[in-house]
């Protein structure tokens, strides 16, 4: 997935593709940004090896994220010189996204000034991490719908001692991703100003050499 | 100051504050072409790659890791 985001990153700074969203429902693993720092796994590496889990570091801002099932992640490339150039812009954007996205669920969420990220009251529920060059995003945005809350126990998310949440935890029964896709989808493209149409994925890999990250 | 065109400036990214230096990607005396990857900076919410304005030669480093500056100010120069 890293792979293909940054064939499509530099086809989009190349000019030969337009902007593009994909998303995503990655197999857990964890990441961590370049400034993180590792005492922010909780775990040790054995008991990670032991249940199949790994850990990338990866050129985003932000410190250690959990991805996996249950989880909406969202990976816009696009060229933010067509977006006034505004890198918090785009990051409020992408949080006002899921901030419209929770509230078709009935949930207040709120960002939190100083970090980035979506949280009800106290507790997480979607996270941000974009890396930009040339002006052509990369990473983005990962929301929790049904997440096993077991992997959020590893980690100090963003080095901070924060309690993530999930949307199917807050509403009381197991929410369909499809679905949270779609609303945040639409709500995107409310706030973006896009109008989104569906491309075949094995379009989109071609050009790819080895696939999967 | 000499050649203007050679200033690795923080470009304009809109209203971040401070930013701070993570990590150069060339060294001192680095001959580097317009548009690569410079410098990594990261604001409150995002990382960002500094491009080389110009052609040249990396001559002066100007704001080291974990230094903090603003938009405008001066990473490095080029010759």
């Amino acid at each position: 997935m890293l792979n293909l985001q940054r064939m499509l990153r530099d086809r989009r700074s190349a000019g030969s593709i337009g902007d593009l969203v994909i998303t995503v429902e990655h197999d857990p693993v964890f990441t961590i940004g370049r400034r993180g720092s590792r005492s922010n796994l909780l775990v040790t590496r054995e008991a990670l090896e032991q249940e199949g889990l790994r850990i990338f570091e990866i050129e985003r801002g932000g410190d250690i994220t959990y991805h996996g099932p249950g989880q909406l992640v969202v990976y816009p490339v696009i060229d933010l010189r067509d977006y006034g150039r505004d890198l918090h812009g785009y990051v409020e954007r992408l949080e006002e996204a899921a901030i419209q996205t929770l509230a078709t669920f009935g949930i207040g969420g709120r960002r939190m000034p100083g970090f980035p990220g979506v949280w009800v009251d106290r507790r997480k529920i979607a996270s941000v991490g974009v890396h930009v060059r040339r002006w052509i995003t990369l990473h983005g945005l990962a929301l929790n719908v049904n997440v096993d809350p077991r992997y959020f126990a590893m980690i100090r998310p963003c080095g901070l001692s924060v309690e993530a949440t999930s949307i199917s935890g807050i509403v009381g029964e197991p929410v369909g991703l499809d679905a949270v896709a779609e609303r945040f989808l639409t709500q995107a493209e409310f706030v973006f100003g896009w109008r989104l149409v569906p491309v075949d994925r094995d379009e989109m890999e071609r050009g790819c050499d080895d696939g999967e990250a | 100051m000499e050649s203007a065109t050679g200033t690795i400036c923080l470009p304009d990214l809109g209203d971040v504050g401070e930013v701070v230096v993570v990590e150069w990607l060339k060294e001192l005396g680095d001959s580097v072409t317009e548009g690569e990857d410079l410098v990594e900076v990261e604001t409150e919410k995002t990382a960002f790659v500094v491009s080389a304005p110009t052609n040249g030669r990396l001559r002066a480093i100007a704001a080291r890791p974990g230094e903090r500056l603003r938009v405008g100010e001066v990473l490095g120069e080029i010759e």
